[in-house]
């Protein structure tokens, strides 16, 4: 230092008055004061008292100069030089074995937590022991500085330079720290690596000491108040072991702060806790959908981290300064819900964290669980406690669009594909609405869910028939799923049942006290509604309704469940219809009495016919006992079963010629000549094609049963009576045409009764009785009932014939349009139909009707589809 | 040889047989129901006038009954007398 470089700093006007001696004094103090500093900082530390009392005497005389500031600032350039030289590069080198591993992480075996813990410390210890000295020194400053100013009231407060001189130390420290940090690249990494490696290990170990504690007592979780528990040995031994862990861990993460690394130690710490935390959360929750683990999740924050935090927090003392970079930091701290401030016991900082932590636990086990969705919603009734997580979750976090994207996208690639059963498809779409009904009651979620399986469903041809089995018969939707029996309708009736039940209690209250009541649990529809769509439809999830959506309207799926009902009816023998009487009370119910008209009618046909029969019977019998009808004849009239319908209400019915055995048809017509004695003016019309027959055939010795249908039945028994017809003889015996024939004698060729040869004609089989059951019997050993419906035989005309039928008259419009305009999209087609057809044929169907038959028409090669609209198709032979 | 044994449980269906599809009153089938029923069949019979015209009972009950003063057939303007 010279004098030019004081001039340059000191006041001009100070010079001046300068003499020749003090020019000396200063010179002669500051060069000792310098020497002084020198062997103070270095920390040569035997005779500091003296160096003391000469650093004062120093500092005052260049105090008196005005050289103050210089004193401070050469005072601190030395600190500064110490720490670059020696301490930092010192602090810096207990790292340096570990700066040469490639990836820490893949590495387990160079670094064991032990050692880390140990050199962590050790380093930590060495540089925080330097800094203390250096502290001291300041202090020595500080204090000679405060001895000379004592007359001397412009400068501010003591207690204010102190700080003064702490801040700029500690901003030098942190600076130097971070300067000399080894210039490799992975440095700061590895140092925070290192970080994160030790509080890992501590958090590890808290872990499991508090682990056994928060087994132990699972209801108090608050380990802090040990008052509460009891105290025994092993819970001291085991809070000391704590106290220990966190004062060490308390130490380790003051002395960093102390260093300046204060944020990156929050970092480290935080986020070490956040994986740990979600490490606990993965194992907790797995794949096990049975349990909820929400509350164990939260137990186990109470238990571990927050444990942790309040230790280190309460170690650390000053929670407002520690609190106050962390509110910047995270958004939902800036927020912090004033309900849980004013219970006041836990602190702010602590609460804090606490949101944060449930806000990571919540968001980590809702991904969890939106990820695997479609699997828990799979086994939908058992996986409810999922459910109900995942429902807590995303009241928390809102995220609800992202399950309906992932959702979305899971049914896409796993559901709605070709490979996936329509009935399979119909059973995850019900578990999907009962699912998402307890996540989000209002359904807007579910609207938006069940879009994508509703359109695809309406691709499906059997989606109606396999909606209608699955609502009416419990065993017919799906065969592997539980099997209770119950359909799905009564089961829908059930929880209706118990919905109207609770709301009971509400109907006792008077009418204004249910308006306010209604008022209160308003709910604005969450912001991912489609404000297109009403809100009032939505109130109630209604998984009816919800089906009856994939099929367009509730009529078409009542027709569908007549045809079925018809087929069913048509089929029994006893009149025993009690279960599908149950389930019209049930479809009633939901569609209302007018819309089941017509299957109230079948059914009641059916009790009718019983009536009828035992009537037709008893009295026949009676007239057989007096009369002159043959006693035989009489008889065999226990063998005569009859459904009568009111065909104008059942669906139309395939009729089909066939000449039944003579003597069956002579007691069809004595049973209707009955008939109409008893229901004059009334008359019977049988349809001999319909019914079944319970045939029992007896060969030499044996006896086989069969149920089959009336010409199946009529071809059997005319071998009766001659043992091999050709095909064109039984044909005309049997009244039906000869292809007809050959498809029904596959049945008893199948079962070995009737064996097929080639006749003499090309065209003409010849069909002889198999005599010899000896070696068919083995393969014909079922002597149980076989139902001879093996080419899908249905005697009720099904809705897609029935619909084509209606049709057909229109199709000579469409073709017509088509030739004229070119082409057309469906809608327009459906609309030009309702204008022009408005005339009978009136034209009454849906556009999902239209676009079923349209697309028969594509099938059959009459029209083309392009993009949505409908060519003629041009002949291709051209 | 074989024989056969059975049970045959026929389907028929009823109608009432009068010659002409619709009831001329209610414009509904014969074999379905008037417009006030809910069951075809003997609910809701048929009755046939001395001139051989054909009703619902109810429907012809009602036109009867709404006549002040000798009721005619509907259809052929006859005075209605039900067909012994």
């Amino acid at each position: 230092m010279t004098v030019d470089a004081l001039s340059s700093v000191c006041n001009l006007g100070v010079l001046d008055s300068l003499s020749e001696a003090s020019i000396s004094e200063i010179l002669q103090s500051w060069n000792s004061f310098c020497l002084i500093t020198e062997t103070i900082v270095k920390g040569d530390d035997t005779n500091l008292a003296t160096s003391y009392s000469k650093f004062q005497s120093y500092v005052s005389s260049l105090c008196k100069y005005g050289l103050r500031s210089l004193v401070e600032e050469h005072f601190l350039l030395s600190l500064q030089d110490m720490l670059e030289k020696h301490c930092a590069p010192r602090f810096w080198s207990n790292f340096d074995a570990y700066n040469n591993v490639p990836d820490p992480e893949t590495d387990d075996g160079n670094m064991h937590e032990d050692e880390v813990e140990l050199l962590l410390c050790k380093a930590l210890e060495g540089i925080s022991s330097e800094k203390q000295y250096q502290e001291k020194c300041i202090l020595m400053l500080v204090n000679s500085l405060l001895l000379c100013q004592e007359n001397d009231t412009s400068i501010g407060h003591p207690f204010d330079m102190e700080k003064i001189f702490f801040s700029k130390y500690r901003l030098i420290v942190s600076s130097v720290l971070m300067t000399t940090m080894p210039r490799q690249f992975t440095a700061i990494n590895m140092f925070i690596e290192i970080l994160h490696w030790y509080f890992k290990g501590r958090l590890e170990e808290l872990s499991t000491i508090m682990a056994g504690d928060y087994e132990d007592n699972n209801e108090s979780q608050d380990n802090n108040q040990p008052s509460n528990m009891d105290i025994d040995g092993a819970y001291d031994q085991k809070k000391t072991l704590e106290n220990k862990l966190v004062r060490n861990i308390g130490m380790v993460v003051h002395n960093l702060r102390n260093l300046g690394f204060t944020s990156m130690t929050e970092d480290a710490y935080a986020s070490t806790i956040f994986l740990l935390l979600k490490a606990k959360v993965y194992d907790l929750a797995g794949d096990d959908y049975r349990t909820s683990v929400l509350e164990s999740i939260k137990g186990w924050i109470q238990a571990v981290p927050l444990q942790f935090l309040h230790a280190l927090l309460d170690y650390l003392g000053d929670f407002m300064s520690y609190l106050s970079p962390e509110s910047t930091k995270s958004p939902l701290a800036s927020t912090p819900s004033s309900c849980y401030q004013k219970s006041g016991k836990p602190s702010e900082g602590i609460i804090r964290w606490q949101l944060r932590l449930e806000y990571f636990a919540y968001e980590t086990l809702q991904d969890l669980r939106i990820a695997k969705l479609f699997e828990i919603i799979v086994d939908y009734p058992d996986s409810a406690p999922a459910i109900e997580d995942l429902k807590q979750c995303l009241e928390y976090t809102g995220q609800h669009s992202k399950l309906v994207d992932s959702f979305i996208s899971a049914l896409r690639y796993r559901l709605l594909t070709a490979g996936a059963s329509t009935n399979d498809i119909l059973h995850q779409y019900v578990s999907t609405i009962k699912a998402l009904r307890t996540i989000d009651p209002a359904g807007v979620f579910l609207e938006a869910v069940g879009e994508p399986i509703r359109d695809y469903l309406r691709g499906r041809k059997d989606t109606i028939k396999c909606i209608v089995t699955m609502l009416t018969d419990g065993t017919g939707g799906n065969n592997s799923g539980p099997g209770n029996g119950d359909s799905l309708l009564e089961e829908l009736n059930r929880d209706e049942e118990n919905q109207e039940s609770n709301s009971l209690d509400d109907d006792i209250n008077t009418d204004d006290k249910q308006t306010w009541i209604d008022i209160q649990r308003w709910e604005p529809d969450p912001v991912e509604a489609d404000p297109l769509k009403g809100s009032r439809y939505r109130r109630k999830v209604d998984v009816l309704g919800m089906i009856v959506s994939i099929i367009g309207s509730k009529d078409q799926l009542i027709n569908e469940y007549r045809v079925m009902l018809a087929e069913k009816l048509l089929n029994k023998t006893d009149y025993d219809i009690d279960t599908e009487i149950r389930t019209l009370e049930l479809l009633k119910i939901h569609f209302g009495e007018s819309s089941m008209q017509k299957c109230e009618i079948m059914l009641n046909d059916l009790i009718d016919s019983k009536r009828t029969n035992t009537n037709v019977k008893a009295t026949i019998n009676q007239l057989s006992q007096t009369g002159a009808e043959s006693r035989e004849h009489g008889a065999s009239f226990d063998i005569l079963g009859a459904t009568i319908i009111s065909s104008n209400f059942w669906p139309p019915i395939q009729d089909e010629d066939v000449k039944i055995p003579e003597h069956v048809d002579q007691l069809l017509s004595d049973y209707a000549k009955r008939f109409h004695e008893i229901k004059t003016p009334r008359k019977l019309l049988w349809k001999k094609n319909l019914g079944t027959v319970k045939l029992e055939l007896e060969f030499e010795g044996k006896t086989l049963q069969f149920t089959v249908t009336p010409v199946h039945a009529s071809i059997i028994m005319q071998f009766q009576d001659q043992k091999s017809w050709t095909s064109k003889n039984l044909a005309a015996a049997i009244g039906v045409p000869v292809d007809t024939l050959q498809r029904r004698m596959n049945f008893w060729i199948s079962k070995g009764i009737v064996a097929e040869s080639a006749g003499g004609d090309s065209n003409d089989h010849l069909y002889t009785l198999v005599d010899d059951m000896a070696d068919g019997g083995k393969s014909i050993t079922n002597n149980e009932v076989s139902m001879a419906d093996d080419d899908a035989e249905t005697s009720v005309a099904s809705v897609e014939d029935q619909l084509r039928q209606e049709m057909a008259v229109y199709e000579k419009f469409i073709t017509a349009m088509l030739t004229n305009v070119g082409s057309m999209k469906l809608d327009r087609i459906h609309n030009s139909l309702k204008i022009f057809c408005a005339t009978p044929p009136v034209y009454d169907k849906s556009i999902q009707q239209l676009q079923s038959f349209l697309s028969g028409l594509v099938a059959e090669e009459k029209l083309e589809l392009r993009d949505g609209t409908y060519y003629i198709k041009k002949n291709n032979k051209l | 040889m074989l024989s056969v044994m059975y049970r045959w449980h026929a389907v028929a269906s009823w109608t009432w047989d009068a010659h002409d599809e619709t009831c001329g009153i209610c414009r509904m089938a014969f074999d379905g129901c008037c417009t006030d029923c809910k069951l075809p069949g003997d609910d809701c019979p048929l009755i046939w006038g001395a001139c051989n015209h054909a009703f619902h009972l109810h429907c012809i009950l009602k036109w009867v009954n709404s006549q002040t003063s000798q009721a005619h057939c509907p259809m052929c303007r006859r005075e209605w007398q039900f067909k012994e």
